[in-house]
């Protein structure tokens, strides 16, 4: 268990060094001096300055320094300065990050409590009409466009019916609420972003569990258990389902970057002020650093995660710790 | 084999459906120059905003490129069929990679590559390439894996034939099906992104029509002008549901258990 754990690091360690790697190149790729992802374009600094901020980079060391610098900034969060407002990136990203994950954490909860059961249901019901016509359904969820969604909902609810907020994380008057209405006010923020955020996820986890299941119920012991005797329902609960969990472990690792993905939509759409707010807003605003640093954050976070699914996977199903290397 | 597929595949109805409705699509997008009555570029200002009686079509050219950027396709079984065909220090490489490329955000990566070399056509393919082609290396892999060691590639290898020919003559074309269900998603999922990045006003430039970017510009119209929203939306849905339904149909057609 422990070599497994220690190997499982060693890769992770490798896969971020991967990660700036490719980063790296992506900026020195671009035609052109890598100086300019340093500076705003409205700004036309003198030879001087120039030269200052050439230092304050290392862009004029080779280029295997220039990495090695990068990278060390990359381990203590220092992903350099905003070339908008000056301010260090980690700070701008830290301070958009509890926005984020409030939408992220309550769409995930709600994806994962409705698509779960509905996936399990699937499977021990498969082949019947209403279980067909739910993947059907699922299907169609799984490709409707989250932006195209976001603008209908917010044409019935907000327009048309008048229910809720277009869009922002608060009403003008919120300062002046009671604690109450504070979080009823945020409430009905949330609510559209969140529908927006889970419905897609929801198809996935339903698609994603019902495939655990039917590929464990498929298996001999199963056989085993219905041919001793065992009631349909004791099959189910007692020997199936607890071996269809284990897999959607992974989901764990898998669900991160796709939910920020679908944030920065999201968050575009409804004004929402977090990271994937920020990132479009840098992209469009060409403020490189800010959108490096976010790259490589939201990738290392997407690498903790997924290390932590890979151990949790083998402390549940030791087949994988002692299976590695030939898989 | 392909004659029990295909079988398989038209026994359901949907699947069928969808199949007819990707090739029209794929016909009008072809053919739009000379069945569209307008010209797309140009801007009718008599019938701005005008609801949806007039002829203007709703189609764009979104098909055809994303079919395009599925030449993430071919670098992702090449290097799925060396690592699954050679294992060891090729499997491993190959493994660290994708890896790599999983842990961003999808999206992130295709932005970020897309803004930082300017939006273009050939960007946009480029970045959905780079980051795309992690799906079919994983499938190829797993299926050169499942075949290098049956009896036909050892006949093969007996008879003295090069890796090579091993790898592109008899077990890659064996390989196929499976990627051609993961390139129906992927044409799916390609067309998903453009529209978004097209929406967020990232995409292909401006006079270029294409349904993401009818929408961003709709957006703005949103209080009264609901058609503007819901056609374009429309037919990104119906195409993207049309891809899936065909790859999931074509993947049960594909499974042995499945009768």
């Amino acid at each position: 268990m422990i070599a497994y754990v220690v190997r499982r690091c060693l890769y992770a360690v490798l896969t971020f060094i991967g990660i700036t790697i490719a980063t790296f190149t992506l900026i020195h790729a671009v035609p052109g001096d890598p100086i300019t992802f340093y500076l705003s374009t409205h700004l036309r600094p003198s030879r001087p300055a120039l030269e200052a901020i050439r230092r304050e980079y290392h862009l004029d060391r080779p280029l295997v320094e220039q990495y090695v610098y990068w990278a060390k900034g990359v381990v203590t969060l220092d992903f350099g300065r905003s070339t908008l407002d000056r301010r260090p990136v980690s700070e701008r990203i830290l301070e958009k990050l509890p926005n984020t994950l409030l939408l992220n954490f309550i769409a995930f909860l709600l994806a994962a409590m409705i698509g779960l059961p509905i996936g399990l249901w699937s499977a021990a019901h498969s082949g019947r009409a209403l279980e067909r016509t739910s993947a059907v359904g699922f299907f169609l969820l799984y490709s409707l466009p989250s932006f195209w969604v976001a603008l209908l909902l917010m044409q019935l609810f907000s327009i048309r019916l008048d229910l809720l907020p277009l869009f922002g994380m608060t009403s003008d008057e919120y300062p002046t609420l009671s604690a109450l209405g504070q979080l009823a006010d945020r409430a009905r923020h949330l609510l559209l972003p969140v529908v927006t955020l889970s419905y897609a996820q929801l198809a996935v986890y339903a698609r994603f569990s019902k495939a655990a299941l039917t590929e464990v119920i498929r298996q001999d012991f199963i056989t085993t258990a219905r041919a001793k005797g065992a009631t349909p329902a004791a099959v189910m609960w007692r020997h199936a389902l607890r071996n269809a969990l284990i897999p959607l472990v992974t989901l764990l690792g898998l669900t991160i970057p796709s939910l920020i993905s679908g944030s920065v939509i999201v968050e575009a759409i409804f004004q929402w002020d977090g990271i994937g707010h920020l990132y479009l807003e840098s992209i469009l605003s060409r403020d490189y650093p800010t959108v490096l640093g976010l790259t490589v954050a939201t990738a290392i976070v997407t690498l903790f995660a997924s290390l932590a699914a890979d151990v949790l996977y083998a402390i549940a199903d030791p087949r994988i710790r002692f299976g590695e290397g030939r898989r | 084999m392909w004659s029990v597929i295909w079988h398989r595949f038209k026994r359901s109805r949907l699947a069928v459906v969808a199949l007819i409705y990707v090739a029209v699509i794929a016909i009008i997008a072809a053919t739009a120059s000379f069945v569209a009555p307008f010209d797309p570029t140009t801007t009718d200002l008599a019938h701005r905003l005008a609801p949806p009686s007039e002829h203007h079509r709703l189609g764009t050219d979104d098909l055809g490129r994303d079919v395009l950027s599925r030449i993430a396709l071919i670098v992702g079984s090449f290097l799925g069929a060396i690592a699954g065909y050679y294992g060891g220090a090729a499997d491993w490489i190959v493994s660290r990679l994708i890896e790599i490329v999983l842990c961003f955000p999808f999206l992130f990566l295709v932005l970020g590559i897309v803004a930082l070399f300017r939006p273009s056509l050939a960007t946009i393919m480029i970045a959905l390439g780079l980051t795309s082609w992690t799906t079919e290396a994983r499938y190829v892999r797993g299926e050169i894996l499942r075949l290098r060691d049956l009896e036909f590639a050892q006949a093969a290898r007996a008879s003295g034939a090069r890796d090579s020919r091993i790898i592109f003559r008899h077990l890659l074309p064996n390989a196929l099906a499976p990627v051609l269900v993961s390139a129906s998603f992927g044409v799916a999922n390609a067309i998903l992104v453009e529209s978004a990045l097209s929406f967020l006003g990232v995409g292909v430039p401006v006079p270029t029509p294409s349904w993401g970017g009818i929408l961003s510009v709709a957006q703005q119209f949103i209080e009264y002008a609901w058609w503007l929203v819901v056609f374009p939306g429309f037919a990104i849905f119906t195409t993207v549901a049309a891809f899936n339904v065909i790859g999931d149909r074509f993947r049960d057609a594909l499974d042995p258990r499945s009768d």
